[in-house]
């Protein structure tokens, strides 16, 4: 480390420079792995706030919750081996005077278990038919308590009497309500009683006009979410690897730089491996500053980010992306270390 | 007793039309307690000469012999440490760490070589003699060319080496200062018992020299030995 430090205490402006740029990358890895975090979370996160790891529903849905519906038939065979909450979802628009907003109505039964696990922002509960509690995005649109709205294909009006947090679902604002009036908002008659039958455990049928999936598979046959998902996913590793590239072409040219330096040492007798454990320890102490910096500055840009921009900064997510790009950054030294394993003083020292 | 000796030592450059013999086939022998010069033109072979003794580069033929024991197939790790435990060079360019400090120049020794440095006490002194002793926070790049001379000669003394090679170390220096360098390596080679070997054209360091060699186009001969 001695090396190390005393080198990047004298050439401040070329180590910061250094640093300022693999913070760069590392800070857009960070904003590109929130907004893919945070855009995922658009479809998932009111499922994910009921806790649930299953669901069975209608096979013809093609894995579409919302789009599934049940007869009372299918419920009750299906109810015999599992334990799972009947629910009902219908994608409709919610109107209220001259407002108009796209949202997922989720239907739930009075002694739902689901509703326990979803935090209320404020209100409480529908305790009677024709009311209703609605995401508290919706909030920021000007819905209020006691408000009265209309939703999908009905005809009702229901009165606003809380608000849910993390209530979002497939990209729409979910209104939750009951069960009993998700046939008039769907607008089915007779027989269908609901979407699907949502469980914390897992579930089987045998009934081959149902399906199983966990709520990986769920999420996956959402519309756009797999799309999404991997258009980030492909952005973030390409951006792993071109930071690889980065430090690596940085190290090579640092590394050619102080090449007179090094064959000097040589001749003094100092051995390459405490030159290489030098620039090793150098790197990492580069990445390890640079990571913590962009994490500050991500973490910055969090608080000031506006809330429509969904973008969520989940600890665990910035800690991996983090120890993965000290991993990778480092794999960049393996070119200078063997530049240096290689060096003969007499080619650069001369007579 | 500390002796350095080349055996027939033969040094080729290149092939073809591109071949130089910087050494041809060289008898030399450098023993502790005397100050030993080696004078030539320019591109006679002194440096090279000077660096297949510290063993940074191979002999094309010949043989390197330290204290009678062959020095000149040694590689890697043996050589790194034999280097770095006895021989201090004094390199004719870029003796010096470009980011570290005069006094961490020497620091860097005590962190690579724990053991058999000098005495900071005793170390003073010698900074004192060869003027520098106020250098210590300077970079190399803040010294004149004739100081980091100096620091390099201070830099290979520290490790307290059997063997000093010093290329060209006056070069840069007035008179006054080269007779004391002059001194000083006198000094250490008969004080200390140490065999020091100095490449040079300067002349002026023939009346301190126990020993001279010519170096005529890689040929050799002896001069003067006591
Ligand atoms: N690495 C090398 N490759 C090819 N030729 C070399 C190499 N090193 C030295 N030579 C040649 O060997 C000869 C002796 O070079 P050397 O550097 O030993 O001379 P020198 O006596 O130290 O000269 P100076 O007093 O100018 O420093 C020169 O002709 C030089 O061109
Ligand atoms: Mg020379």
């Amino acid at each position: 480390m001695f090396l190390a430090l005393h080198e990047m205490k004298k050439e401040k402006l070329r180590y910061g420079l250094v640093i300022g740029v693999i913070l760069l990358v590392a800070y857009l890895i960070f904003i590109l792995s929130a907004l893919a975090q945070g855009l995922a979370s658009q479809n998932t996160n009111a499922f994910n706030s009921w806790k649930s790891q299953s669901v069975i529903l209608n096979k013809d849905a093609n894995g579409n919750l919302a789009q599934s519906m049940m007869t009372r038939n299918q419920v009750e065979t299906a109810s015999e081996s599992n334990k799972g909450e009947i629910v009902g979802l219908a994608q409709g628009i919610l109107k209220a005077g001259n407002a108009r907003q796209s949202a997922t109505f989720v239907g739930l039964t009075e002694k739902s278990n689901l509703r326990q696990n979803v935090q209320l922002s404020s209100g409480h509960w529908n305790n009677n038919d024709n009311e209703v509690v609605l995401s508290d995005k919706l909030k920021d649109q000007g819905f209020h308590i006691n408000q009265k709205v209309k939703m999908g294909l009905s005809n009702e009006e229901y009165t606003i009497v809380g608000f849910a947090k993390k209530a979002v679902y497939n990209m729409a604002p979910v209104v939750y309500g009951s069960i009993d009036d998700w046939s008039n908002i769907k607008g089915v008659t007779g027989d269908f009683v609901g979407s699907g039958l949502i469980s914390s455990t897992k579930q089987s049928t045998t009934d081959g006009s149902l399906q199983v999936l966990n709520k990986k598979e769920l999420f996956n046959k959402m519309p756009g979410y797999s799309a999404q998902t991997q258009t980030f996913l492909f952005m973030i590793a390409f951006l792993i690897i071109i930071s690889i590239v980065i430090v690596a072409i940085f190290l090579y040219i640092l590394t050619m730089q102080k090449l007179e330096n090094l064959a000097v040492l040589r001749a003094q007798g100092i051995p390459s491996s405490y030159l290489i454990w030098n620039t090793l320890a150098q790197t990492v102490l580069i990445l390890i500053i640079a990571v913590l910096l962009a994490v500050v500055l991500a973490a910055g840009t969090a608080l000031i980010i506006p809330t429509a921009v969904p973008m969520s900064f989940d600890p665990r997510l910035i800690a991996t992306t983090a120890g993965l790009l000290i991993v990778t950054g480092i794999i960049g030294a393996v070119i200078p270390m063997r530049i240096i394993a290689k060096i003969d003083p007499v080619s650069v020292i001369g007579g | 007793m500390q002796k350095l000796e080349l055996k027939n030592v033969s040094k080729v450059f290149g092939a073809g039309t591109n071949r130089v013999q910087a050494l041809d086939h060289v008898n030399f022998e450098a023993k502790a307690g005397e100050l030993t010069l080696i004078l030539g033109p320019s591109g006679s072979g002194k440096s090279t000469l000077l660096t297949i003794l510290g063993g940074l580069q191979q002999p094309t033929e010949g043989q390197v012999l330290i204290n009678g024991k062959r020095f000149d197939n040694q590689k890697g790790k043996t050589a790194d440490a034999f280097r770095l435990d006895h021989i201090g060079f004094v390199l004719q360019s870029y003796s010096l760490v470009s980011y570290l400090t005069v006094k961490e120049q020497f620091q860097l020794v005590d962190k690579v070589k724990k053991t058999g440095n000098l005495d900071i006490q005793r170390f003073q002194e010698d900074l004192k003699r060869l003027g520098i002793e106020k250098l210590l926070n300077k970079y190399p790049g803040e010294l004149s060319g004739g100081q980091s001379q100096r620091v390099a000669i201070a830099r290979a003394l520290y490790a307290n080496p059997d063997f000093i090679l010093a290329d060209e170390p006056t070069a840069a220096l007035d008179s006054a200062r080269v007779q004391e360098v002059a001194e000083l390596f006198k000094n250490i080679a008969q004080k200390e018992n140490k065999a020091v070997v100095v490449v040079t054209h300067d002349l002026r360091l023939r009346a301190e020299a126990d020993r001279i060699y010519q170096l005529v186009d890689g040929q050799i001969s002896l001069e003067k030995s006591n």
